[in-house]
C-alpha cells in the first residue's frame, strides 16, 4: 500500500497545479519583501513569517491531500457546523481591530474563522449537491437549502463586519449554482430579484464606511485625500509601472508610503509598479491557469462531490483574485479581500493552500477505478 | 497497516449510481472556465489601459506625490548710508508653530510654556485656543498653528537644545513632531526711529496686492516695502527666490537618496537682493533727530548744493519701522498702527516730501528775483515801512515798523510791506510784480512741481497763477491775492524738499538738481552694479548780479545786524567754527480753525503758525542747503533756524573735509561696510 501511495504521488501528482500555485506564492514572498522594505523592525521581516506560513500550509495541504476527498464528504456538515460555531465564537472572543472584529487570539496567533469557513462552505455545498443528483432542471426552490447554507455564515461574517468575505461566500455559492442545471426561468427570476435585493441590502444592510467605499468606487476622483485615497494611489502605482516596471524595490508609490495595507490588501499595486504590465500578465496568467485548470480537474472528477469541491475551491481562489486585482485596478469597490497565495496573512494562506490541496486531491483521485472508501 | 483513504470497496458507489453522475454539470464546466478566462482578460485589458495607455499620466501623478518644489529663501538687500553704515538689514527671527492634534499637553506643553517664558495669562489663552482646536472635528487641528512670533533668543536657544523633549511620543512608541521652530527673516533698522520716513518699512503683502504681485513671484506671507526707499527700490532690494526639488514621502517627511528620480533642473539658486548705498549720512540723521528734540512736529532736509544729493532728511514725529515691519506679531503691529493713525501729529506723514506748507517769508528771495529779472524794481530804491499798508479795503501787516527799506534790507530783515508794494500796482496800473511773474520764477526754481524724488507720496505744492486764483474764487480775482503771493502766503504751498532744492539753486548760481537719495546699487559682496551720477533738472538763467543781490541779502539775514536769524546764528556756535550761513526765516500762517474736538490747549497749538528757515552754507563756497520747518512752531528765526544751524554743524562735523576726504577714499576702495572694524576714524575733528 505504501508503494501504491508513492507511485500515485509520482504519477498522478498534479504538477501543473502545484507549479502554478508555487510560482504565485514565490512571487508573493518576493513582493512582500519589497512591500515591507519601507518599514523598519519586525514588519520588514514579514516575508520570513510568510515563508513559515507557506511551510505550515504545505504540510497541512499534504495532510488534506493524504485523505481521499471522499472522506470529507461524510464530515461535510460536521465541518460546516464547526465553522459556523467558530463564527459565533468570534462575537464573543474577537478583539476590535480598526472597527471590525474578525480574529480570535490564539496564543501569539490570530485565528480567523471566516477564512476557513470558505472551505467548509464549499465542502457542505458539494455534499448537498452530491446527495441531490438531478437530471431535470432545478427551480429556485431546489436551491433553497444550499442558499441557506451560504446565508448563515455570510450573515455572521457580514456582522463582524466583513463585507468582502461575505461577498466571496455568496459569489462562491453562485458559481456552484451555475454548475447546476437551473431552469432558465428560475435563473431570470433570480437575476430579476437580485437587483431590488441588492438595493435594499445597500440601504439597510451596509455600514456607512462600506457605502462610502462604494461611492468612492463610483466616483473615483471625488475624494482622493479621504475615502478614495487607497484606490487612487493604487491606480497610480499600477500605472506608474508602465510596460516593464520600475524594478524591484524601486516603485516610488510604495517606497514613499503611498500604498497603505501594501502587504495585506494592496500587494498587487506594489507588484504592478515594480514589474510593470509584463509582470502583471505573468501573474494574471498564473491565476488564470490555476483556476481554469481547477475547473478542468473538476470536469474530470469521478463524482459529483469531487466536481463541486474542485469548482468551489477554484471559485474561492478566483473570486479572491478578481476582487483584489479589481479593486486595485479600480474596477471593483474597495473591500478588504486578500490576493490568494500572494497577500500576507496566516489564516488566508492556509485557506488558499487548503483550496489548492482540495483541487489536487480531486485531481489525484480521478484516475483508475479506485473505489470510494467505505470507512475512515 | 492500511492507509484508510485508499482501501475499501465501492459499496456505496455501487448502490447510488446517481451521485457519481456528473452529467448535470456537463458543459457548464466550460462555461465557468470561459467566464473565468474572460474576466482575467478583462482585468488584463484594464491593466493595459492603466499601465500602457495611461502610463504617462500615472507616472506624472506618482512624481507629483513625492516631488516637492521647496522655495529657497533669498535675502533682502541691505540699505547703507553714504559711509557704509547699515540703515536697514535683515535679522533672523524665529516663529514657533505647534500642531494641536499632535501636541502632548501633559508632558510637552508645560515645557514649551517654560521655554517660551509665557506668563500665566498668555498660557491660559493659548492653552484654551489649542484645546478648542483639538476638540473641533476638522483638519485645522492637524495643521500648524502659529503659537508665537519672533520669540526671544533665549527661547530659541532653549528650544533648540531641548528639541528631543518636545517630541510627542505616541502610546505605540512613535515620535510625532508637534513643535516646530521656523526661521523668518525680519527687517531690522538699527537707527530705529531716525529717518524712518526715508527708509520706510515693510509689511506683509495683503490678499489684494498679492493677486497683482503674484506674477512677480510674491507668495502669501511675503513682506514688501510699503513706504520710503523700501518701497521705491523694492524690486532691487527684494532678490529672487530660488527653489529646489526634494522628495517627500506620504507623511510629508523629507527623504534623501533616490535623487535620480527627480527630473532636471533640480535646483535654481536664489539671487540675493541688491544692496543700496544712500546719499544720506547716518550721523547727520542722528544730529537732525537731536536738533528736533525740543519741537513736536516738523521736518528738515539737507541737500548737497553741488549734486542734489540728500544728506539728511528727517520728519517728526516719527515711528519705529522695526515695530511695523517686525516679527513681534500681528497684534503688536496692529496696535502700533492704531496709535500712529490716531495721533493728531500724523507720524506716518513724511513732512519733508508729502507735506505742502506755505513758504512764508522764505519765498521772498524768489519774489525779489522775479522783480529784478523783469526790471520791475530798483534794488537801491527805498520804501517806507510803517508796519502795514492798506490795499483795497484791507490792512496788510508787517512784522514791525522797519522804517526805510531797500531790497537788501527787505529780505534780510523780512519786511512784508516792501514786497506788498512790489506786488501792488502803481497808481494807474502797471509796473506791479504780478502773481504770474512770481509763479513763473518759483516754477523755474522747481517749486510747485514734484521734484521726482520717488519716495513716498510726494506733494507737488502749488504756485497759483491769476487764472488759477480766479478759477478757485468763484470767478473773481482780487489784487490782494498777489500781495499774499509776494510773501509766500495764501494759496502758495511748497514742500520742504522743494524749498531745499530751490535754495541749493540759489546757492550754486542756478543749477536745479534732481534730488538724489540712492547713490549706488551694489551686489551683496560689495561690487557696485550701478552708480548714479547727479542729474540736473534745469539750468536757471538768472542775471548773476541780481542773484548776487539776493545772496548778499540772505547772508545778511543770518549774520548781519538786524538779520532775522542773527540771534539763533550767534547761539549756534557756527561763528566760532568759522562757518557762515545765508538764509531766510519764514513764518507761515496757518488757516485759523476751531476744531470742537480739540481742547483749548491743543487748539492753541494747532492755530500757531509754522516756523520755517531756509538756508545754505558756507556763504563763500556753498556746499549744503538746509531747510527746516517746525509745524506750529511760531517764529521761524526762533524755532526753525536753530535746527538748520544744528544741521550745518553736523555737516561740518561728519561730512566736510578732511573727514569726508577719508570717507571718499574709503568709498573709492569699495570695502564691505558691514565688515568695517568698529574703530572708525574719530568723528568731529574736521573743518577749518
Amino acid at each position: 500500500m505504501a508503494r501504491d501511495n508513492f507511485t500515485r504521488l509520482r504519477d498522478q501528482f498534479d504538477w501543473p497545479l502545484f507549479i502554478a500555485a508555487a510560482l504565485i506564492a514565490v512571487l508573493g514572498v518576493v513582493n512582500l519583501n519589497s512591500a515591507t522594505s519601507v518599514y523598519s523592525g519586525s514588519r520588514s521581516e514579514l516575508y520570513v513569517s510568510q515563508i513559515q506560513w507557506l511551510a505550515v500550509g504545505g504540510i497541512l495541504g499534504g495532510v488534506v491531500l493524504a485523505f481521499d476527498y471522499r472522506h470529507y464528504e461524510r464530515f461535510g456538515y460536521v465541518a460546516y457546523a464547526f465553522g459556523v460555531f467558530n463564527l459565533v465564537l468570534v462575537f464573543m472572543l474577537a478583539k476590535d481591530v480598526r472597527g471590525a472584529a474578525r480574529s480570535i487570539p490564539f496564543g501569539s496567533f490570530q485565528y480567523t474563522p471566516s477564512e476557513f469557513m470558505k472551505l467548509f462552505l464549499v465542502i457542505a455545498l458539494a455534499k448537498y449537491l452530491h446527495d441531490d443528483p438531478r437530471n431535470e432542471g432545478r427551480t429556485l426552490k431546489d436551491l433553497f437549502v444550499p442558499a441557506l447554507l451560504t446565508a448563515v455564515p455570510a450573515f455572521l461574517i457580514l456582522k463582524q463586519p466583513d463585507l468582502g468575505t461575505a461577498t466571496i461566500l455568496i459569489l462562491v455559492f453562485l458559481t456552484i449554482a451555475v454548475l447546476t442545471r437551473i431552469r432558465w426561468r428560475s435563473a431570470l427570476l433570480f437575476v430579476g430579484s437580485a437587483v431590488p435585493a441588492g438595493y435594499i441590502f445597500y440601504n439597510f444592510g451596509t455600514h456607512g464606511y462600506q457605502q462610502a467605499r462604494i461611492q468612492a468606487y463610483l466616483n473615483p476622483e471625488a475624494d482622493i485625500k479621504g475615502i478614495g485615497y487607497h484606490a487612487h494611489n493604487a491606480r497610480i502605482a499600477i500605472g506608474d509601472g508602465g510596460l516593464l516596471g520600475t524594478g524591484f524595490m524601486r516603485g516610488t508609490q510604495n517606497q514613499f508610503g503611498f500604498i497603505p495595507d501594501q502587504y495585506t490588501d494592496f500587494p498587487f499595486p506594489v507588484f504592478a509598479e515594480e514589474w510593470g504590465f509584463a509582470g502583471c500578465v505573468v501573474l494574471l496568467a498564473l491565476y488564470g491557469f490555476l483556476t481554469v485548470w481547477s475547473i478542468h480537474v473538476a470536469s474530470q472528477a469521478k463524482d459529483r462531490f469531487g466536481a463541486v469541491l474542485a469548482v468551489g475551491a477554484a471559485a474561492v481562489i478566483f473570486w479572491h483574485a478578481v476582487i483584489n486585482l479589481g479593486m486595485a485596478a479600480g474596477v471593483v469597490p474597495v473591500v478588504g479581500v486578500p490576493l490568494p497565495l500572494f497577500s500576507y496573512g496566516g489564516s488566508n494562506m492556509l485557506t488558499m493552500l487548503g483550496a489548492v490541496a482540495l483541487v489536487m486531491n480531486v485531481s489525484m483521485r480521478r484516475y483508475g477505478t479506485v473505489p470510494a472508501p467505505d470507512r475512515l | 497497516v492500511s492507509f484508510p483513504g485508499l482501501s475499501g470497496g465501492g459499496i456505496r458507489l455501487a448502490g447510488e449510481g446517481g451521485r457519481a453522475d456528473t452529467g448535470e454539470f456537463k458543459r457548464r464546466f466550460q462555461w465557468i472556465a470561459l467566464g473565468m478566462v474572460l474576466v482575467f482578460l478583462g482585468l488584463g485589458a484594464r491593466l493595459f489601459e492603466l499601465q500602457v495607455v495611461e502610463h504617462d499620466d500615472h507616472r506624472a501623478a506618482a512624481r507629483e506625490n513625492i516631488v516637492r518644489r521647496v522655495t529657497l529663501a533669498t535675502t533682502r538687500g541691505i540699505i547703507r548710508d553714504r559711509t557704509g553704515k547699515t540703515l536697514a538689514a535683515s535679522r533672523p527671527a524665529y516663529n514657533i508653530y505647534v500642531v494641536p492634534s499632535r501636541l502632548d499637553m501633559q508632558n510637552v506643553w508645560p515645557r514649551l510654556v517654560e521655554y517660551l517664558r509665557m506668563g500665566p495669562a498668555e498660557r491660559a489663552e493659548k492653552e484654551k485656543e489649542i484645546l478648542d482646536m483639538r476638540a473641533e472635528d476638522n483638519k485645522r487641528k492637524d495643521q500648524q498653528y502659529l503659537l508665537k512670533e519672533d520669540i526671544s533668543r533665549d527661547a530659541v536657544a532653549d528650544i533648540k537644545t531641548h528639541e528631543r523633549e518636545l517630541v510627542t511620543v505616541t502610546p505605540r512608541g512613535k515620535d510625532l513632531v508637534a513643535v516646530e521652530l521656523v526661521p523668518v527673516p525680519v527687517r531690522y533698522y538699527p537707527y530705529e526711529e531716525v529717518g524712518a520716513h526715508v527708509l520706510g518699512y515693510m509689511a506683509e503683502v495683503d490678499a489684494d496686492k498679492l493677486s497683482k504681485l503674484h506674477a512677480s513671484g510674491y507668495v502669501e506671507g511675503d513682506r514688501a516695502g510699503v513706504t520710503g526707499v523700501e518701497r521705491s527700490w523694492e524690486s532691487y532690494l527684494r532678490g529672487t527666490r530660488g527653489w529646489e526639488k526634494v522628495l517627500v514621502d506620504a507623511k510629508g517627511t523629507r527623504r534623501s537618496g533616490h535623487d535620480d528620480i527627480i527630473d532636471e533642473p533640480k535646483r535654481s539658486e536664489p539671487i540675493p537682493g541688491r544692496d543700496l548705498r544712500l546719499t544720506l549720512d547716518a550721523d547727520v540723521q542722528k544730529a537732525l533727530e537731536k536738533a528736533f528734540r525740543g519741537e513736536l512736529a516738523g521736518g528738515v532736509v539737507m541737500v548737497d548744493v553741488r549734486t542734489g544729493r540728500i544728506l539728511g532728511m528727517y520728519s517728526k514725529p516719527t515711528f519705529d519701522p522695526n515695530v511695523l515691519s517686525g516679527g513681534s506679531g500681528k497684534a503688536v503691529i496692529k496696535a502700533a498702527f492704531h496709535r500712529l493713525y490716531t495721533d493728531p501729529l500724523k507720524p506716518l506723514l513724511d513732512k519733508t516730501v508729502s507735506g505742502a506748507y506755505p513758504p512764508g517769508s522764505t519765498f521772498k528771495p524768489f519774489t525779489a528775483l522775479a522783480a529784478l529779472e523783469k526790471g520791475l524794481v530798483d534794488p537801491r530804491a527805498m520804501q517806507q515801512c510803517r508796519g502795514a499798508i492798506t490795499f483795497g479795503k484791507r490792512l496788510y501787516r508787517c512784522t514791525h515798523v522797519h522804517g526805510p527799506v531797500d531790497l537788501h534790507k527787505a529780505i534780510a530783515e523780512s519786511c512784508n510791506v516792501y514786497f506788498y508794494n512790489l506786488a501792488a500796482p502803481e497808481e494807474g496800473g502797471g509796473g506791479a510784480v504780478g502773481m504770474d511773474i512770481i509763479a513763473e520764477m518759483a516754477l523755474r526754481y522747481g517749486m510747485g512741481t514734484k521734484t521726482g524724488i520717488s519716495i513716498n507720496a510726494e506733494a507737488s505744492g502749488r504756485m497759483p497763477t491769476r487764472a488759477w486764483m480766479t478759477l478757485h474764487n468763484h470767478g473773481h480775482y482780487t489784487l490782494g491775492f498777489g500781495l499774499n503771493a509776494a510773501i509766500g502766503q495764501g494759496a502758495t504751498t511748497v514742500t520742504v524738499l522743494q524749498l531745499a532744492l530751490a535754495y541749493a539753486a540759489l546757492a550754486n548760481g542756478g543749477t536745479l538738481y534732481q534730488p538724489q537719495l540712492v547713490r549706488a546699487v551694489e551686489t551683496s559682496n560689495g561690487t557696485v552694479v550701478q552708480e548714479f551720477t547727479p542729474r540736473v533738472r534745469r539750468q536757471i538763467d538768472i542775471n548773476p548780479q541780481n542773484l548776487k543781490l539776493v545772496q548778499k541779502a540772505l547772508e545778511a539775514g543770518v549774520t548781519a545786524e538786524g538779520g532775522t536769524a542773527l540771534l539763533a546764528y550767534n547761539n549756534s556756535g557756527l561763528r566760532e567754527l568759522g562757518i557762515d550761513v545765508a538764509g531766510k526765516t519764514g513764518t507761515a500762517q496757518v488757516t485759523h480753525h476751531r476744531d470742537s474736538s480739540l481742547d483749548d490747549e491743543k487748539s492753541w497749538y494747532f492755530n500757531r503758525d509754522h516756523a520755517l528757515f531756509a538756508s545754505y552754507a558756507p556763504v563763500r563756497s556753498p556746499e549744503v542747503a538746509v531747510v527746516a520747518i517746525v509745524e506750529h512752531g511760531g517764529f521761524g528765526g526762533k524755532h526753525a533756524a536753530p535746527i538748520a544751524f544744528e544741521a550745518v554743524r553736523a555737516y561740518q562735523q561728519y561730512v566736510r573735509t578732511p573727514h569726508s576726504a577719508k570717507a571718499a577714499a574709503r568709498d573709492g576702495a569699495a570695502p564691505k561696510p558691514a565688515r568695517k572694524p568698529p574703530g572708525r576714524p574719530a568723528r568731529g575733528h574736521g573743518g577749518p
